[in-house]
């Protein structure tokens, strides 16, 4: 190797990653600042609707129900992490869906982001982690509310917190790889529409063995599931090696998210 | 008018050709509005027919057979997707009425200002918010009466009278829809607004309206929202026609009532606020 090559075909990992993404986030909560907050901490109420409702007036007419491992926990604790997980996919889709779809195609962030040194690798990360800590917010303040209302069983409840993150991770980045890909809005409502089935069949209001078996196959095959079923372990208190499993599915999804989001905001940007 | 009658000429046959090209216009104004906004819905057409399709399925295979496993004994004497089913007609019509009155009214007078455009012609605004509504109606109607057919293919309807259900839940979307656009038609800037609606007003009525479950199972404190819900009077006048739901007749008269009152004041709050707007 002579040190005067041409410069290589493939950027090299510094035209990557500038490892500057706090410049990203310091921009994000900066853009906050602007924003209607109120709008933003409404988003909290949205699970807590759904517990009142479901939770105290459906599960009076259902009384307890039975776990994947086997325990009767009371109606409210049942959903209740169902509901934490769901929160943690909505709130990362929308924010990696809509919200990137804007700033990509119509105020052109990225690709003002992108003439400065920072590469796309920052700019997926610095999006992601600002969509966590919203995500985070909303978590914490549920957790509350559940402790409030009696439904954490377990001390496991407090590792609810990191779980929720790690799904709200894995959904934030395969949605921002998915959105890389749209050219219009109406493509976005699709993904809503995908998520409605998941959001209804995942075993988050009933036990998902009201199913016949190839139907539950599938169900399991799907993301909610997994992050349902740590959530609603960590906070009934009932560990299992399965978990393990639940833990590896987001960390691929994650992986696989951020390769994919990386590299299209690379070809998109840094031709 | 009389300065038209005194123009000489090409220009006096101009004008009152003019005049004449808007007598048809001011007369029916609110069904040219009705029309062009159907001939818009082609642009999306596909999609609405699909979800308006897809909705039910997923909802009733969800509600009727997952969560009705958790409740084996039914509800009120009746099947739990029984229960349920006039539930969902009604919020199926609310949610179209809600979509349609939300973004779309707040776009028409600000980011494609439509309705200022069709104001200028010979068509009034009350003209706009009639033909707006009946088109509005129109998609519930379509809508509520696909679910009504995936329902009876469920097998849950149970009365002969069934079918005027479809009619009430129409009615119900066009209350809660005539009552959001009074709001909507005031909006000047966009603070997110939309977003809080949904989440304090259209998600709390379709979760402590009595649609999942009895109203009376929730706390009495919560019960309220009920009363005030168009949606729980439409539900419940629909399950009346369903499954023949007990109830006193005077409480049925109230819910028909209620809900064509609610049409009514909705309708002429709109109307004034359009004018207003409109005629600034």
């Amino acid at each position: 190797m002579t040190a005067a090559t041409a410069p290589s075909r493939t950027p090299a990992r510094g035209a990557l990653y500038a490892g500057n993404t706090r410049a990203v986030i310091a921009r994000g909560l900066l853009a906050t600042r602007s924003t209607n907050y109120l709008v933003v901490l409404s988003g909290f109420f949205e699970p807590v609707f759904y517990l009142l409702s479901l939770g105290i007036g459906f599960g009076a007419l259902v009384g307890s129900v039975q776990t994947s491992t086997g325990q009767e926990v009371p109606y409210a604790a049942f959903i209740a992490p169902a509901l934490l997980a769901v929160s943690a996919m909505n709130g990362a889709v929308y924010d990696s869906t809509w919200n990137v779809f804007f700033k990509l195609n119509h105020s052109k962030l990225y690709q003002g982001m992108l003439t400065t040194s920072l590469g796309p690798l920052d700019v997926a990360l610095g999006e992601i982690f600002l969509a966590l800590l919203r995500g985070a917010m909303y978590a914490v303040g549920f957790m509350v509310v559940m402790q409030v209302f009696g439904l954490n069983l377990a001390w496991t409840a407090l590792l609810a917190l990191p779980a929720v993150l790690l799904i709200a991770f894995g959904f934030a980045s395969i949605g921002m790889a998915i959105t890389s890909y749209m050219k219009t809005f109406q493509q976005i409502e699709w993904v809503t529409f995908i998520m409605l089935p998941m959001f209804l069949f995942s075993a988050t209001f009933y036990p998902i063995t009201v199913y016949p078996e190839p139907i539950q196959w599938l169900i399991q095959a799907l993301p909610l599931w997994h992050g349902v079923e740590l959530v609603r372990g960590l906070t009934t208190g009932a560990l299992s090696g399965m978990m393990l499993v639940h833990i590896g599915y987001f960390l691929v999804m994650i992986a696989i998210g951020i390769v994919f989001t990386t590299n299209r905001l690379r070809a998109l940007f840094l031709k | 008018m009389t300065s038209l009658d005194t123009t000489q000429g090409l220009e006096r046959d101009d004008a009152r050709r003019a005049v004449q090209g808007g007598a048809a216009p001011r007369r029916f104004g609110a069904w040219y509005v009705a029309e062009h906004r159907l001939l818009a819905m082609k642009g999306y057409a596909g999609d609405a027919l699909f979800q308006s399709l897809g909705n039910p399925l997923i909802y009733l295979f969800a509600l009727g057979v997952g969560l009705a496993s958790l409740v084996p004994q039914g509800v009120g004497g009746v099947t739990y997707l029984q229960f349920v089913a006039p539930a969902l007609m009604a919020t199926a019509a609310m949610t179209v009425a809600a979509n349609e009155t939300s973004y779309p009214i707040l776009s028409g007078f600000k980011w494609n200002p439509i309705f200022f455009g069709i104001n200028a012609s010979p068509i009034a605004p009350g003209q706009i918010v009639s033909g707006m509504f009946i088109q509005i109606a129109l998609r519930a109607l379509v809508t509520v009466a696909i679910y009504f057919g995936v329902i009876v293919l469920f097998g849950a309807i149970t009365s002969p009278l069934g079918g005027l259900a479809i009619l009430v839940a129409t009615l119900t979307g066009m209350a809660i829809g005539t009552v959001i656009a009074s709001y909507t038609s005031t909006i000047v800037d966009d603070k997110g607004q939309m977003a809080m609606l949904q989440r304090f007003g259209i998600t709390p009525l379709f979760l402590f309206s009595g649609t999942f479950f009895p109203l009376e199972q929730l706390p009495i404190l919560l019960q309220p929202i009920g009363w005030v819900s168009p949606l729980w009077h439409g539900t419940e006048l629909g399950r009346v026609l369903t499954y023949g739901h007990v109830e006193p007749l005077w409480l049925s008269v109230t819910h028909v009532g209620y809900l064509a009152g609610l049409v009514v004041v909705g309708l002429w709050a709109t109307r004034r606020h359009f004018a207003r707007r409109l005629n600034k």
